[in-house]
Formats: structure tokens, sequence, C-alpha cells
């Protein structure tokens, strides 16, 4: 149908006979698409580039807020970077903090979704239940989860029933990380699971059938056959999730507001207590910058990697 | 691609300009003044005190048609010095705000409120001299005075007789009487009634195991203090301090006198036999709810003491108006309007700081109350501890002495590790 | 893998349930559902302790031992919701700015996504490249310096910050990359046809791209509306007046004068926040985890 052998065409819908008036059909098509492409290219440049680009501008500076002066200080917040006693607990924590969801997250998500997998009235049913959590208001979420887990709340009467005595779970250290991380988990973990179910879905049941009838067990099936058809669903999600983890705010915000100690006090909160509550808006934007180059770099690695670790069928 | 290169570096440039303009302190240039509108921020939503402050605004704008609204603004408690920071670094600066006395220091010596002293000692009938030395001395910049101190209110003891009795312990009147009216014993009376009625001892409220400066209560009587007088040492590692804390870490986890952390107990609620705080929040007092005395802070060890907490009133010098502004605080405090104001905030005013007015206006508190309690607990009381960089401070105490919430801390040296936090910081 | 499989007979098909019974012992399906309800109860909990105690007076919440039903239910609660703060005005503000940014973003990532995939203009994949670092900013990064830049335009306190930067901004490029995910995995002959008919580039997006894309655009729209839902952060920054608070922020604000927690009415407050969004769910949920499925999003 197509007369012309270019393929870079066919791909874009092929080049009709007629030539506009003017600008060539290529030129206008060009044109249409910068238009197209126009208002999400303008909108990420004036409200990311460009406060990218301020941060950078701030991090040179120290602005007094109350009185009102902003000084040039040149490397002097850079140079905090490095004595900063507080800095090092606080990329610990948030390394403990993204490991722990991701690790959670991904595998209740896989978990739940293979439970799942399987057409009936009743999977339905928990389908909405697991899902459920992704709907309701995050900060609604983590008012009633703050309030459950106080020392009298409705989780320790729970254990108190079957005679445990729950610790104060958001006053010790490890318990108040694990408590943010757990309802975060919970929230979210409802998505990943609808993807790994349609991921598992597009995996051909004639090819579990089939390894079936030859042998294999429960989890040779599941290693050899289905990990690697969902690897790319697997790599999206860790990469979203990993991304995810590290923008986390309202939960420490309203559960423990970086405590007990500097516990839970992960990167994107110490940044907003630095700019925002102790008004070292200098500081905070190179805190921010550091945040944007680890998330960078995390991508980018994991991007890498997928050729790796991902196994495409063609 | 160059176009998209050059567009966002117009807009860098754009925008960085906008920013340099916005952040150098404006010269603020004063129209006449014509269809005036003036907000104060203030952190209450207490219906009858917005009443209160809505018609004395109300005749002020009788007598002054350039202003045409005065509105009252509550920002939430919990945050409101950050709110109002913001509002100020935003541009979005109110024209009078209300200031915590923890925030007093930072708030004064930033040049964000305009000098009023002028403006209320040129005011007719205004009487400046009758303002109480001691009360303004936080709200001076230059001996110049930057905020009005419009309520200065001791911290008190409210006591649930009825808890106490059905514990099968004394009321507080006859504890006071039997000269029991001291920590040590109250924390005992404390703990027998949790251990009889499941509910709580003594609460210090909105201390909550966060805002460490509630505690102030307690460590005074044993003559500590956070800082040095001029703020430039920690002496949260003295010996008066690491005393007060075993007390206090003792009430919490072995007596049981005082709730641990994460547990809640609302004092006006009926959950607890007493409570430290405020007396404004005598409004809380449900009418025909349990039966309840006043009293002062119990002693301690360096016998009996007071302390005040304080709150501020400023004009802003960011504000398009703080000439008028001025003009309205003046109105607003003069010795009229701060007798009105006096039924719920304690004046600064030495004429007004005895008992006839304040039992005149207070609703709750009986005559024999307030001069028992409140009127010497205003002339003895020390005000409450504060710093420039209270934030920080703040945060970084807090943030230590949550090692000191658990069974089995080491308070000293807790308390070292404190000082080692806030050490660095105090010296600014 | 085995390229014999394609040739060995294909069982008869029966439904999952059919195979289950038949291949699981009763004690395996009661262990299997055991386990799954135990998995469920975190899910279900929360909401369910939210309900109940947004019911209860104040000093039962606390209550020991504690009640999983409302002794004496009172809707004192939900009054409170609307006098303390006007609930209703703030409800419909996260409505509309919701729905706002949903079909604003529909249009921008549509128009962009299509654009990625099927018009060749030189530098797309730089273009494409600056616009996926929107991905990877939080949006704490960027709050500061948006913040100044609202303020010099006069826009603080008001919604447009909060419309604007969610439509074209760092929020709505998931939206881009889904739509580019999927306009690539069209065919390609229908557009052929219609480019030899003489059909813009205009017309062929919304005639013929557009409704083919109908269940990605659902996803998109799932995801924004989510997302602007439960935005916390900004509402804070840039809206001052309680009339113009969105939910979240509204939802924090319960405290009585001197800042303590109003609990049951906190509870309440998410109560009506959470359950109509939660019963649309429930009621097109086979829609929305379809929506989701389809996304292309499996690489």
């Amino acid at each position: 149908m197509i007369t012309s052998p270019d393929r870079a065409s066919a791909r874009s819908g092929g080049t009709p006979r007629t030539r506009r008036r003017g600008l060539s059909y290529q030129r206008w098509d060009e044109l249409t698409g910068y238009l197209f492409v126009a208002p999400q290219v303008l909108g990420i440049t004036a409200f990311v580039l460009v406060p990218l680009g301020l941060i950078v501008y701030f991090s040179l500076h120290e602005w007094n807020v109350l009185a009102g002066t902003f000084t040039f200080v040149g490397a002097d917040n850079f140079e905090r970077l490095f004595t900063d006693q507080k800095l090092a607990p606080v990329l610990q924590a948030t390394a403990v903090f993204s490991t722990g969801l991701v690790v959670l997250n991904i595998s209740l998500a896989l978990l739940l979704a293979i439970m799942l997998n399987r057409r009936s009235r009743a999977m339905v049913v928990y389908r909405t239940i697991f899902f459920s959590p992704v709907v309701v208001s995050l900060v609604a979420w983590t008012i009633v989860w703050g309030f459950l887990l106080q020392d009298n709340g409705g989780i320790n009467a729970l254990l108190a029933t079957i005679g445990i005595d729950g610790p104060n779970w958001l006053r010790e250290g490890p318990t108040a990380m694990a408590a943010v991380i757990v309802v975060q988990v919970f929230k979210n973990v409802g998505l990943n699971m609808i993807l790994f179910l349609a991921a598992l879905q597009g995996v051909p049941r004639e090819l579990e059938e089939a390894a079936r009838i030859d042998g294999a067990g429960a989890r040779v099936l599941f290693t050899r056959i289905t990990v690697p058809l969902i690897s790319p669903t697997i790599l999206l999600t860790f990469i979203i999730t990993i991304v995810g983890s590290l923008q986390v705010f309202a939960q420490v915000a309203v559960l423990t507001q970086g405590g007990p100690g500097t516990s839970t006090t992960v990167l994107v909160y110490y940044l907003f207590q630095q700019a925002f509550l102790f008004g070292r808006f200098g500081y905070g934007s190179v805190l921010a910058i550091v945040l944007f180059l680890i998330v960078l770099v995390l991508t980018v690695v994991q991007w890498q990697l997928r050729k790796k670790w991902v196994f495409y069928e063609n | 691609m160059r176009s998209a290169k050059s567009l966002s570096a117009v807009g860098l440039l754009a925008a960085a300009a906008v920013v340099l303009t916005g952040c150098t302190a404006p010269e603020v240039e004063k129209p006449a003044a014509k269809d005036v509108e003036l907000r104060m921020t203030v952190w209450t939503s207490n219906e009858d005190h917005l009443a209160l402050f809505d018609s004395i605004a109300d005749e002020y704008m009788a007598d002054h048609p350039e202003v045409i609204s005065v509105t009252f603004d509550p920002l939430p408690f919990e945050d409101y010095t950050t709110t109002l920071t913001t509002q100020v670094g935003g541009g979005q600066a109110p024209d009078l705000a209300w200031i915590l006395e923890n925030a007093a220091p930072d708030f004064v010596a930033s040049g964000a409120l305009a000098p009023i002293q002028q403006t209320l000692e040129g005011t007719e009938g205004y009487d400046f001299s009758d303002l109480n030395e001691s009360a303004t001395a936080l709200w001076k910049s230059d001996d110049q005075l930057v905020a009005y101190p419009f309520s200065t209110s001791p911290f008190v003891v409210f006591a649930n007789d009825d808890l106490l009795a059905a514990a099968g312990q004394p009321s507080a009147a006859e504890l006071l009487a039997d000269g029991k009216w001291n920590w040590e014993d109250i924390s005992e009376v404390g703990s027998a009634v949790n251990a009889a009625t499941g509910k709580a001892g003594f609460v210090i409220r909105d201390f909550d195991y966060t805002t460490w400066d509630n505690l102030a209560s307690i460590w005074m009587g044993w003559g500590a203090a956070p800082w040095s007088a001029d703020g430039a040492k920690c002496t949260f590692n003295s010996d008066d301090m690491a005393d007060a804390f075993e007390f206090i870490h003792d009430a919490a986890f072995e007596q049981k006198s005082m709730p641990g952390p994460g547990t809640t107990a609302d004092f006006f609620a009926g959950e607890a036999a007493f409570t430290v705080t405020q007396i404004s929040r005598a409004s809380l007092l449900a009418e025909g709810g349990f039966g309840w005395d006043l009293l002062p802070l119990p002693e301690g060890p360096v016998g009996e003491y007071s302390m005040v907490g304080q709150a501020g009133i400023g004009v802003l010098a960011q504000g398009e108006h703080s000439d008028v502004a001025a003009d309205f605080l003046a109105y607003f405090t003069n010795p009229e309007n701060s007798q009105k104001l006096a039924q719920y905030f304690p004046p600064a005013r030495n004429s007004q700081l005895n008992a006839e007015t304040l039992a005149a206006a207070n609703p709750v508190l009986s005559a024999d109350q307030i001069a028992d309690v409140v009127v010497p607990g205003i002339s003895t009381g020390v005000v409450r501890p504060s710093h420039t960089n209270s934030a920080e401070i703040g945060q970084q105490v807090r943030s230590a002495l949550d090692a000191m919430w658990v069974a089995d801390a080491d308070i000293p040296a807790v308390l070292d590790s404190v000082c080692d936090a806030v050490e660095p910081l105090l010296g600014n | 893998m085995k390229t014999e499989t394609a040739l060995r007979p294909v069982p008869t098909l029966r439904t999952d349930a059919a195979i289950a019974r038949s291949k699981t012992s009763p004690w395996k399906r009661v262990v299997f559902f055991g386990a799954l309800s135990i998995l469920a109860i975190p899910f279900v909990f929360p909401t369910w302790w939210m309900v109940t105690s947004s019911l209860k007076p104040i000093a039962d919440i606390f209550a020991f031992p504690p009640t999983l039903w409302p002794a004496n239910p009172t809707l004192e609660a939900y009054a409170d919701v609307f006098t303390l703060q006007p609930f209703a005005r703030q409800y419909f503000n996260s409505l509309y700015i919701a729905v706002v940014v949903t079909l604003g973003t529909m249009l921008v990532s549509s128009l962009a996504g299509y654009a990625f995939a099927r018009i060749r203009f030189r530098g797309q994949n730089a273009l494409f490249l600056v616009v996926l670092v929107g991905l990877l900013i939080p949006s704490e990064v960027t709050i500061v310096p948006l913040f100044q830049i609202f303020n010099q335009l006069g826009l603080i306190n008001t919604h447009w910050p909060l419309i604007l930067v969610s439509t074209f901004g760092a929020p709505s490029v998931l939206a881009t990359f889904i739509m580019r995910q999927f306009f690539i995995s069209l065919p390609v002959e229908l557009e052929e046809a219609a480019r030899l008919d003489g059909l813009g580039r205009l017309a062929i997006w919304w005639r013929i791209a557009l409704p083919l894309a109908k269940t990605a655009l659902a996803a998109v729209s799932i995801f924004t509306f989510l997302h602007i839902w439960n935005l916390y952060l900004e509402p804070t920054v840039y809206l001052l007046s309680p009339e113009l608070f969105t939910l979240p922020q509204a939802l924090t604000r319960y405290t009585d004068a001197y800042g303590g927690e109003m609990w049951n009415v906190q509870l309440a407050a998410a109560t009506l926040t959470a359950l109509p969004v939660l019963i649309v769910f429930v009621v097109a949920q086979k829609q929305f985890v379809e929506g989701l499925a389809q996304t292309g999003l499996k690489g």
C-alpha cells in the first residue's frame, strides 16, 4: 500500500502524495510534533528545570527569612555536607528504609499476585481488599495507623487479646522504622500486585502446563519460567518503587517526625526539616541536589542492568 | 535542542531576577492610609476569644474609617511559628502577629518586627509607664519595645478532686494544708491514683515526650536551667538538671504517676488527677463536670517557685500599613481594652495585676483562686526558657532526649549528649 | 524453551476453579484461604477502625479493652467535621482540582505521547529525556523555588499552582510515558490509511489514535486522579486560607484551640474522605484493575 520505501516514514504513518502549501510535508509534520509536545516540554522546563537551576542558585546563598537577607556564601553550604554529623545517619536511615520498603513491597506484591492468579469470584473480592488502601487518602491512612500504633492503641490492644505485650511502636528506633515501612507498604502494594497480576496473565498457559507435564515442581516452575517471563514488569516496578521510596514524606511527617532520635529521618524529611523548619534554605538546597543525584544514579544503574536481569522472549 | 536551551536560559535569568528582587528587604512605601485591611495571625480558634477581639476591632473601626476590616486569622498552634515564618518568607506577612515566647528571641533579633514604642507612648491615655518591667524584658530590641506582651500567664496545677476521692486520696487543698504539696508527694499520690483507677496521676500538658520545654515547669523546682542566663553555655548536664530528670524518669517508668511515652491522657476529659498548664485552659473545664481545684506549682527541692509563659503581639515591618497596624495595636492594648482581655490573657500592666481586676473578668476562676494562685504566680514567675534559633535547638534537644524515654536510660549520659548536640547552636 | 510444546496436545480447558477443586485437598484450600484472610487483615482493619472509631465518643476510642463496634454510636464527630472547618467546600476543592488536572493531563500526555511515539522531529529523543527528568524529581526538591516563582506571580493562596504544576509538570510525565508506550504498540496501518486520505496529524490523533487508546487513557486518569487526590505537601505550602484547602490538608487541622488532636473528628473526616472513593472503586473495580493491567507497562 505504501509507495515510499522509507522505513522511518512507514513507522510514522506513511507519506501521502499531496504536498501542503509552503512547507514541505516533512516540515509541517515536524512542526506539529513540536506543537504536540510543547505543553509537556514547556511545563517541565518551567516547573522542573528552572526550579532545579534555582536550587543550585539557592545552595550558594544563605537566606535569613525573618531578617530578609540573602547573602552569597559560595561553597559554604556544600562544605557543610562534610561536617554534618547527622548526614551519615540520615543516609543510612534512607538506605534502610528504601531497601526494606522495596524488598517487602515487591515480594508481597508478587506473593499476592501469584495467590490471586486464578479466576474465581472469591479472588475478585480479595483483589478489591488488597487494592483498597491505594485509593484511601494517604494522610487519612497515615493518621489512622499513627493512631493504631500508639502504646495504648488498637494494635497493642489486639495483641493483648492473644497475650502479647506489644512494644511502643513509634517510640523505639527499630520498631518506628519498621512501622513507617509497613504503613507505606500496605498502602501501595495493591498497585504493584495488580501490575504483577497483569504480567502473570500474560504468561502463556501452555508453557506452564507443558512444564508441569514434564514434571517440573512448583519451585522450578516459578524460577525458570514465571519469573523470567515477567522480568520486564519486575524491573519496572522495582524502579518505580525505589524512586517512590525516596520521595516518602507524609508518613514520616505524620507518624514520627523523624524520631525517635534520627532513626526515621530519611533524606527527604531531613531536607524539609533543614529548609522549612530550621530556615536553612541554603543547606536544604544542597540536600535537594544530593537527593536528585542519588535518584539519578540509581535509575541509570537499574536501567543499564536491565540487559542483564531482564529476559526478553525474542 | 537550541530553542529548548535558550528557553531555559531565559527562564532561569528571569526567575533569578525575580527571586533577587523578592528577597531583599523591601523599601516600605507608606501610601496615604485608605481602605486599609488589617490581618492579625493568632493561634486561638476559641469562639469567645475571637468574639471579644472582633468587638474591640469594631469599636476601633467606628473611630477610624480608613480601616475597613480587621481579620483575626487563626493558625494551628502546633506549627504556628513555622507557618508565620513561611508567610513572612513568602512575602505574605500579616500586619500583626501573635508571637510565642520561645520564638521571641528570633523575631526580636531579626528586625522583622517594627518598633512600636513610640506609637504606644504617643497614644493618648495609653500610660506606657504602667507596663511591667520584667514582663517586657523579652520583647525589647536595643531597649525599644518591638512587641507587646499581651499575655503573661502563669503555669498552675488543676486538680481533679473527684478522681482523687475515688482513688482514696486526699483532695488537693488537703494536700496543700498538710504540707504535702511538693513534687515527690504529688508523684506518690499520682502513682496511687494510677494503681487504683488506671487513670493518669499527673500530666504535663502539651509535653507528650516531644515538646520538652514544657518540662521547665518541673525542673525549675530543682533550680535547673537548660542554658546559662546569657544563653551561651549549655547547662543541660548540670547536677540539678540530672536530679530533675531522675524524678521525671522515675515518675514515668517506675512509679507510673505520669503517663509513659505513647500514652495519652486528657485531664479535662477526666483522665488524670493533676495537670500542669496555663490558666487560660480553664475554659476547657466542662460545666457541671468533675469537681476541680486550682493550686500553684508544687514545691521542688529549692522550695516554692513559679513559671510564666508569655505571648506577644508584634507589628510586622514587611506589612504595607505598619503604621496603621501599630496604631491599632495601641488601641487593642490600651488600659480599657487590656482590662477586657484580662479575662483570658493576664496583662502586663502593673495597675491591673491584682485580684480584683482579674477576678472581675474571669468567668471560671474564683476570686480566691486568683488572689492565691494567679497573682502571685505572675508577680514572682520566671519566664519559660527561650533562645534564638529556637526551631533547630528545639529539634536537636528533642531528638537527643528520645534516648531518655526508655525504661533503662542512662540519664547523665543522655543529658551529656543533649549538650553535645546543642552546644554548637548556642553560640550563635 | 522447548519448541515441541506447540505440537503436544493441549488438555481440555477447565476453569481454574474446577482445576483447583479437583487438584487440591480441602485441607489445602482451608490453609490457602486462611492465609489470604490473615494477610487481608492489615488491609481491612485500619479502614474498619477508622469508620467505627469515628462513631464513638472521644473517650471510648482509647478505652481498654477496645471494642470492635461502638457501644453508643454517635454522629457528633461528623457534625463537628463540618462546623469546625468549611469541609464541604474543601471536599469540592479536592474534587474539582482532581477532575480538572485529570482532564488536563489526559490532554497533555496523549498529545505528547502520540508525538513522541509517532511523529518524527529533530531532537525528539533529547526532548524525551528532558521530559523523563521530571519522573526523577521528588516534589520536595522543587517546592521552594516553585513557591518563589508563584509568589512573584501573585498566585499564592490560589489553586493555580496546584493545577498548573500537576498538569504540565512532573506529575504528568508518567502519563506521557504510558501514552507513548501505548501508541508505540498500535499498528501503523490504520494511520497510514488515514494519511493517504489526506488527514492531518491533529485529526489522526483525535479521530483514530485517541479512540483506540481508551484503556490507556483510563489508566492515566486513574493514576492521575489518585495522585492529585492525595497531594499533601503542595497544598500545605501554597494555600493559606481554610476555604481553599484540599482534603488531606484539612484532615490534619482538626485540633482544638491548643493543638490537641480531636481524634474522633479527624477520623470522621478521614472516613468521609476515603469512603466515597472506596465505594466508587468497589463498584468499578473491574475497570480499574483492567485499565491498570493494560497500560502496556509490561515492558
